[in-house]
C-alpha cells in the first residue's frame, strides 16, 4: 500500500507538479490549497506525511503545523521560500520534523520523504534502553519515566534513540543529521538544535539544566550526563 | 633621593592641566578673562584714587600747616611787638615764651628758631633754639635761603622725618621769620609729622585694596553665574544632540520662556523633528525593502520550484527524446540551476543591503572547516587538475563564528582559485595569533593587474570577460564573502600579480567583536621573496 501524502500549498501549479513527482515515485498525493481547510483535509485524508507550505492563505502554515502536531506525531515537512534563520526556526518550533527551502530538488524531496516514512531502524539488539531515569521501549516506540509515558513524535524518538544507543559517544550535529534525518551532505545544523530543544522540553526535568541530552561544547550532543 | 611630600610630577602637570582647562572650559576662560580685565581696571582705578587721595591729604595737611604756622607766627609776632623787653635776659625769656606758645599752638614738638645770619652782631640777642635735635639737616638750604631772603612769607618743604623706630615718617617743615625787638630777624621752622595722614592714607589704600579684591571676586562670581546661564542651555543642546545622534530620536530640548535660548531650543527641536521624520521614513522604506525582498523571494521561488521540478522530470526522461529535445532538456536543467544560484545570491546580497542579516555564532575549528571545504571541492579540483594543499601551522581551536557563512566564504575562495589556478597547486593556509585567526587561499594562476584587483569585490565584476568560465559563478560570490567577513568583524584582503597568481586572505577576530591586531598570515606567496612588497594589498571595503 502506497503512503498517502498531504500537500498543503496554495500554488496549484507547484502542488500539481509535486503531485506528479510523488506519483512517479509511487506515493499517493492529496491536496489542499487553503490553510483554513488544511486541518480538515488532514482529518479526512489521514495522510502518512504532510508537506506544508509556510505561507498560506486562510491560516498560517505554522498554525496549521501546530494543530496537526497537537493531534498526532506524524511527520511534517515544511516548505519554505525563506532561508532566514528566524523564519526557519519559527517554522520548526511548532513541531515540523524537517524543512525544505524552495526551490528544492525533486530527488531531495523524495529522499527526505522516504527517510521520514521509513520505519525506525531498530538496528540495536536491545529492546529496552536506559538513559538516566528514562526507559526506551524500542519496539513499542515508547519512552517512560517510571510509570509515566512521555509523548514523543517519531522523529524525537529517533533522535533520542540514536543518542541512547551509544551512550558514551558524542554525536556531532552532522552525524545526527545523517542518522536521524537522512542527509548525506552538509546541511543546516540548526535543524538539530531546534529538535534537541524540543526533545529536552519533553524529557528533561529542568530543560535549562539538561541531564538526558547534554551539550558537548564545540562538538555536539551525547546521552546522559557528561563525565 | 626623593623628597616625600613633594610631588614634582604633579606640579609639572599644572601648566598643561591649566592649558587643558583653558581649551575645554568656556566658563573657566570667560571667568578668567573677566577677572583679569576687571582686576586690571580696578588696579588702575585704585592707584589713581590712592594717588589723588594722598595728594589731597598732603595738600590739606600742608594748608593746615601753613594756616597753623601763619597764625602762630602772627600771634608770636604780635606778642613780640607788644613786649617792651630790652635787656637780653628779658628778650631771651620772651623769645623762649613765644616759641613755647608757637609750639603749643601748632601742636608739634619740632621747632627751630635761630637768628638769620648777616644782620650784624647784637649783644644779648638770644641764641637759636632747636628741638629738631640731630635732624636739623633735613631743613634744606633752599628753604633756609627762601626764608632768610624774604619778609614774613611762609615757605614749606616736604621732608622725611626720622621716627623713633628708625623708619621715617613723612612730614613738612614750614619756615617763616620772626622779628625780635632789639635782636633782629629770626628764622622759625616748624616741623609737622604727617604720621596720622599716612595712617589715613594707608587705611584708605587698604580699604581700596579690599574693596577691589571683593569686587573682582564678586565680578568673577557674577560672570560664573551669567556664563552658567548661557552654558547650561548650550550644554543641554549638546547633550540632546549627542543623544539624538546615539539614536534616541525622542529627546527634545525644553522650550520655556521667550529668550534666545528658547529660539535655539525651538529650532533645535524642529531639526530633531525633521530628522526623526526622515529616519522613520527611511526605516519604513528599509522595512518596505525587506518586505519586498521577502515577497519577491516567495513570489519568485515558488514558480521556480515548479519549473525546477518540471525541468528535472523532463531531464530524467531525456534519453527517450530525440537528440535535439534531449539536449534542450539538458540546457534547461543547467540553466535552471544557474538561475537558482543567481536568485539565492541576489537574495542574500539584498538581505545584507537591508541590514537584516544576523550571525549564528558557534564554536568552530577553522582548520577542520577548511578540511571539509577542501574535501567537498576535491572533485572539482581533480577535474581541473589542481592540487589542493592545506598548510596549517596554527588555528586548531574553537573560535566563535557563523560556520555556514565562513564555509561559504572558504568554498567561494577555493572555487575561484580552482577556476583561475591554471591547474597549478593551490595552497590553503590557516594560522592564528593572540588576536586573530586567518585563512588564505593562494593560487599560482594568471593573477590580476592592480586595476583588476581593485574591482574584485564589486558585484557582477568579472576579471576578464574573455576568460572561459568553467564554474558558472554568479558574479556575486566575492561581494557576499566580503559582507560575510565584515559581519564577523573580520577582513578579506587580496593580493595579486599578473602571472604570479592571486592570494585571498580571510582574517577573523578570535573573540567576537574583538580587535584584529595584525593578520597571522602573510598576504601573498612566501616562497617568492619580496613578492608582496611592492604591491599594495587591496583591502575589500564597501564604497
Amino acid at each position: 500500500m502506497s503512503a498517502r501524502i498531504l500537500v498543503v500549498d496554495d500554488d496549484t501549479a507547484l502542488a500539481e507538479m509535486i503531485g506528479i513527482v510523488l506519483r512517479t515515485e509511487g506515493f499517493e498525493p492529496h491536496f489542499c490549497a487553503d490553510g483554513a481547510q488544511a486541518f480538515d483535509a488532514y482529518r479526512t485524508a489521514r495522510p502518512d506525511l504532510v508537506l506544508l507550505d509556510l505561507m498560506l492563505p486562510g491560516m498560517d502554515g505554522i498554525e496549521v503545523c501546530g494543530r496537526i502536531r497537537a493531534d498526532s506525531g506524524i511527520p511534517i515537512i515544511m516548505l519554505t521560500a525563506k532561508s532566514d534563520t528566524a523564519d526557519v526556526v519559527k517554522g520548526l518550533e511548532p513541531g515540523a520534523d524537517d524543512y525544505m527551502v524552495k526551490p528544492f530538488n525533486p530527488k531531495e524531496l523524495v529522499a527526505r520523504i522516504r527517510t521520514r516514512l521509513r520505519p525506525t531502524s531498530s538496528n540495536g539488539s536491545a529492546e529496552r534502553l536506559q538513559v538516566g531515569d528514562l526507559t526506551l521501549d524500542v519496539a513499542a516506540h515508547e519512552v517512560r519515566r517510571g510509570d509515566k509515558r512521555i509523548n514523543l513524535t517519531p522523529l524525537e524518538f529517533d533522535l533520542l534513540l540514536a543518542l541512547a544507543s551509544k551512550p558514551q559517544q558524542v554525536f556531532t550535529r552532522e552525524m545526527l543529521l545523517e542518522q536521524v534525518w537522512g542527509y548525506h551532505y552538509k546541511a543546516d545544523t540548526r535543524l538539530v538544535n531546534v529538535h534537541v530543544q524540543r526533545l529536552r522540553a519533553k524529557v528533561e526535568d529542568d530543560p535549562d539544566n539538561p541531564r538526558i541530552v547534554t551539550t558537548v561544547r564545540g562538538v555536539g550532543y551525547r546521552a546522559g550526563a557528561s563525565v | 633621593m626623593t623628597h616625600p611630600g613633594v610631588d614634582w610630577g604633579r606640579w609639572r602637570n599644572v601648566p598643561s592641566r591649566l592649558v587643558h582647562v583653558w581649551r575645554t572650559s568656556l566658563r573657566f576662560r570667560t571667568v578668567l578673562i573677566t577677572v583679569l580685565l576687571t582686576g586690571v581696571a580696578i588696579l588702575i582705578t585704585g592707584v589713581v584714587v590712592s594717588y589723588s587721595v594722598s595728594n589731597d591729604l598732603y595738600r590739606s595737611r600742608l594748608e593746615q600747616a601753613f594756616r597753623d604756622s601763619a597764625r602762630a607766627t602772627t600771634d608770636a609776632q604780635k606778642k613780640l611787638d607788644a613786649a617792651d623787653a630790652t635787656d637780653p635776659a628779658a628778650v631771651q625769656s620772651l623769645f623762649q615764651q613765644v616759641l613755647g606758645d608757637v609750639k603749643n599752638s601748632t601742636a608739634t614738638n619740632l621747632i627751630q628758631s635761630s637768628r638769620i645770619p648777616g644782620q650784624g652782631a647784637t649783644a644779648g640777642a638770644p641764641a637759636g633754639i632747636t628741638t629738631f635735635g640731630s635732624h636739623q639737616a633735613i631743613i634744606s638750604k633752599d628753604l633756609q635761603k627762601k626764608v632768610q631772603s624774604s619778609d614774613h612769607a611762609i615757605y614749606a618743604q616736604a621732608v622725611a622725618l626720622p621716627a623713633t623706630d628708625g623708619a621715617t615718617d613723612p612730614g613738612i617743615v614750614v619756615g617763616t621769620e620772626l622779628v625780635l625787638p632789639s635782636a633782629g630777624r629770626y628764622e622759625l621752622y616748624v616741623g609737622y609729622r604727617l604720621h596720622d595722614s599716612e595712617q589715613t592714607l594707608l587705611y584708605v589704600q587698604r580699604t581700596l585694596l579690599l574693596a577691589g579684591l571683593a569686587l573682582v571676586l564678586l565680578i568673577g562670581a557674577v560672570t560664573w553665574v551669567v556664563v552658567r546661564f548661557v552654558v547650561v542651555p548650550i550644554r543641554l543642546a549638546a547633550d540632546t544632540s549627542r543623544r539624538l545622534a546615539a539614536g534616541e530620536l525622542e529627546v527634545r530640548m525644553p522650550e520655556k520662556g521667550e529668550d534666545v535660548f528658547t529660539t535655539l531650543a525651538r529650532s533645535f527641536n524642529g531639526m530633531a523633528d525633521a530628522l526623526q521624520r526622515q529616519i522613520t521614513q527611511l526605516a519604513t522604506l528599509s522595512q518596505l525593502q525587506q518586505r519586498f525582498v521577502s515577497d519577491v523571494s516567495h513570489e519568485l521561488r515558488t514558480p521556480l520550484t515548479t519549473i525546477r521540478l518540471a525541468g528535472d522530470v523532463i531531464y530524467d526522461q531525456r534519453a527517450s527524446f530525440p537528440p535535439a529535445t534531449g539536449r534542450t532538456a539538458e540546457l534547461l536543467h543547467t540553466q535552471i540551476e544557474r538561475f537558482d544560484l543567481l536568485l539565492s545570491d541576489l537574495l542574500e546580497i539584498s538581505r545584507y543591503d537591508a541590514g537584516s542579516v544576523a550571525l549564528e555564532l558557534e564554536p568552530t575549528n577553522l582548520v577542520r572547516l577548511a578540511e571539509d571545504a577542501i574535501e567537498s571541492l576535491q572533485a572539482l579540483a581533480d577535474q581541473n587538475g589542481s592540487e589542493l594543499r592545506l598548510v596549517a601551522p596554527g588555528g586548531y581551536f574553537e573560535v566563535e563564528m557563523d560556520p555556514r557563512r565562513i564555509r561559504r566564504v572558504v568554498r567561494n575562495l577555493l572555487g575561484n582559485a580552482i577556476e583561475h589556478g591554471e591547474g597549478r597547486p593551490i595552497i590553503v593556509s590557516v594560522d592564528s595569533n593572540e588576536t586573530a585567526v586567518a585563512l588564505s587561499v593562494l593560487d599560482h594562476g594568471l593573477g590580476m593587474t592592480q586595476q583588476e584587483t581593485r574591482h574584485v569585490f564589486d558585484r557582477f565584476w568579472r576579471a576578464d570577460p574573455s576568460r572561459r568560465r568553467t564554474i558558472g559563478g554568479t558574479g556575486l560570490g566575492l561581494a557576499i564573502s566580503l559582507e560575510d567577513a565584515t559581519l564577523h568583524g573580520g577582513e578579506l584582503d587580496v593580493w595579486s600579480a599578473p602571472g604570479g597568481g592571486s592570494c585571498f586572505r580571510l582574517t577573523l577576530p578570535r573573540e567576537p567583536g574583538g580587535e584584529i591586531g595584525s593578520s597571522p598570515l602573510p598576504l601573498g606567496p612566501t616562497d617568492v621573496p619580496g613578492a608582496s612588497a611592492g604591491i599594495q594589498p587591496q583591502t575589500g571595503a564597501r564604497p
